[in-house]
C-alpha cells in the first residue's frame, strides 16, 4: 500500500532474501561513484576542490556540479561528460541483484514488470508548477502523491491541476506540517477544514465515529497522515536521486488569521479541489 | 503469548497497532513508548519479546534506539514500522543494525500480523 523501492518489493514478495538485498546494496555503494569522485578520477577537480564544494553545499541548496560551474572549476562540456559517465555507469539495484547471484536476467525482467504494476497507483500525474520555482518535478510529485494518499488512506478524493506562488496561508481550521532537509530544504503544510480532519481521524484510527475524541487525538491523526505522506514523498524523492530527511510533525490552528510565509522564503500553494467542496490545500515553504 | 512493546510518538498509531496486535490472542501489547529513549527504558523494565519501532520520533529517533538496543539487548526482536520504509538507505540501515523486518506506513493489519508471526 506504500511507495516501495524495488529491492524492498522483492524481499516482501519472498523473491530475494534480506541478506542478498544487503549484498546488492553494498555492491551498489562501491560501484556507483558520486559526481565529485568521477570529476577527481578524470583529473578535472583536485581533492581540495571537492572538499571546498562539499563545504559550500552545507549552506547552499545547490548541486555539486552547479557549484563547480559557479566557481569556474568546471565548464559545461566537462559537467556533461561527468553526468554522462555517471548515468552510463550507474548500477541499478536489479542489476546488482543479478551480479550477486540473487536473480537471473529473465527473472529480473519479470519481477520488474510486476513491481511497476504494483506501484502504478503512485505514478506521478501532471500538475503545472510556476516556472521560477526550483525542483519543479519534486513538488509536482509531492502534490500528486498527497492527492493519491488522501484518496487511498482517507477516502478523500481531491485533485490539483496547477500550483501558485503565495504570500500567506489562507484562513483555515487545522494545518499539519513537517519540516524536511537534504537535497532540498523546506516545510510541507497540509491545511484542512475540521470536517476533513475528522475524516482523516476516522481513517487513521479505524473508527466510524470520532466525535468524542479529544482535540489532541484528532490533531495527532492529522500529524500522522502528514508523516505517512512525507515518508512516502521521501521514498519517491530517493527514486529521483534526491535525499529528504524528515522531522517530527507539528500542528497549528491559525483560524481566521492564516499564516504569513516567513521572510526569505517562498510559498507554493496547491489549491486542491475536493469532491464535496470542503477546503483543503497543500503548501510548501521553500528557501527563496 | 508473545509480549510486544510499541514505540511511536503518535498516539493514534499506537492505538491502531495495539488493536491489531491484540486482535488474535497470539500477542499482547505491554506498553507504549513515545520516543527511542523511552523504548530503551521500557525494554529494560518490561522485557518484551518484540519491539515495534518507528523511525521518525523526537528526543531519540528509531534508528538510534535500534543501534543502542543491538548492544544492550541483542535478543529482543525489533520490527521497524515507518513511513520511511520505501527509502532504500533507511531500509538497508535498519536491517544492517539488526531489525528483523521493516513495515511501511500506511500498513495493513494482515501484513503486520504476518510479520509478527514470522519472528
Amino acid at each position: 500500500m506504500a511507495v516501495k523501492f524495488f529491492g524492498q518489493f522483492l524481499v516482501e514478495s519472498g523473491i530475494v532474501s534480506q541478506e542478498n538485498l544487503l549484498k546488492a546494496i553494498d555492491l551498489q555503494e562501491t560501484s556507483n561513484l558520486k559526481f565529485g569522485e568521477i570529476a577527481a578520477l578524470l583529473g578535472m577537480l583536485s581533492e581540495a576542490d571537492v572538499d571546498r564544494i562539499h563545504t559550500i553545499q552545507r549552506t547552499e541548496d545547490l548541486r555539486f556540479g552547479d557549484i563547480a560551474l559557479k566557481l569556474g572549476l568546471l565548464n559545461q562540456d566537462q559537467m556533461q561528460e561527468i553526468l554522462t559517465r555517471q548515468k552510463n555507469g550507474h548500477l541499478y539495484i536489479g542489476e546488482a541483484l543479478v551480479k550477486v547471484g540473487a536473480l537471473s536476467q529473465d527473472e529480473l525482467k519479470d519481477h520488474l514488470e510486476a513491481f511497476q504494476a504494483d506501484q502504478a497507483a503512485y505514478a506521478t500525474g501532471h500538475i503545472a508548477i510556476p516556472g521560477d520555482v526550483g525542483h519543479p518535478k519534486l513538488w509536482e510529485m509531492a502534490a500528486d502523491l498527497t492527492c493519491k494518499l488522501l484518496g487511498r488512506v482517507c477516502d478523500i478524493n481531491v485533485h490539483s491541476s496547477s500550483a501558485v506562488v503565495c504570500e500567506r496561508i489562507e484562513p483555515t481550521d487545522t494545518i499539519a506540517a513537517m519540516a524536511f532537509a537534504g537535497s532540498v530544504n523546506g516545510r510541507y503544510l497540509l491545511a484542512v477544514s475540521d470536517t476533513l480532519r475528522d475524516r482523516i481521524a476516522r481513517a487513521i484510527l479505524g473508527e466510524k465515529d470520532v466525535s468524542a475524541e479529544p482535540l489532541e487525538v484528532l490533531d495527532d491523526t492529522a500529524m500522522e497522515f502528514v508523516n505517512i505522506v512525507c515518508g512516502n514523498i521521501a521514498a519517491k524523492a530517493a527514486q529521483l536521486g534526491k535525499t529528504m530527511e524528515i522531522f517530527p510533525p507539528a500542528v497549528f490552528h491559525p483560524g481566521p488569521r492564516g499564516i504569513d510565509v516567513p521572510s526569505g522564503q517562498v510559498g507554493l500553494r496547491f489549491p486542491f479541489v475536493e469532491a464535496t467542496g470542503e477546503a483543503v490545500s497543500l503548501y510548501f515553504f521553500l528557501p527563496a | 503469548m508473545k509480549r510486544v512493546l510499541i514505540a511511536d510518538d503518535s498516539i493514534s498509531v499506537a492505538r491502531q497497532l495495539e488493536r491489531i496486535v491484540n486482535s488474535t490472542g497470539e500477542f499482547t501489547t505491554i506498553g507504549h513508548a513515545k520516543n527511542g529513549a523511552e523504548a530503551i527504558r521500557l525494554n529494560q523494565s518490561e522485557n518484551p519479546d518484540i519491539i515495534m519501532l518507528d523511525m521518525n520520533m523526537p528526543v531519540m529517533d528509531g534508528l538510534t534506539a535500534l543501534r543502542n538496543l543491538a548492544v544492550l539487548d541483542p535478543q529482543v526482536k525489533v520490527v521497524m514500522v515507518t513511513s520511511l520504509g520505501g527509502v532504500g538507505d533507511k531500509y538497508a540501515e535498519a536491517i544492517r543494525l539488526g531489525a528483523r523486518n521493516v513495515i511501511s506506513k500506511p500498513f495493513e493489519a494482515e501484513n503486520v500480523l504476518k510479520v509478527l508471526r514470522s519472528l
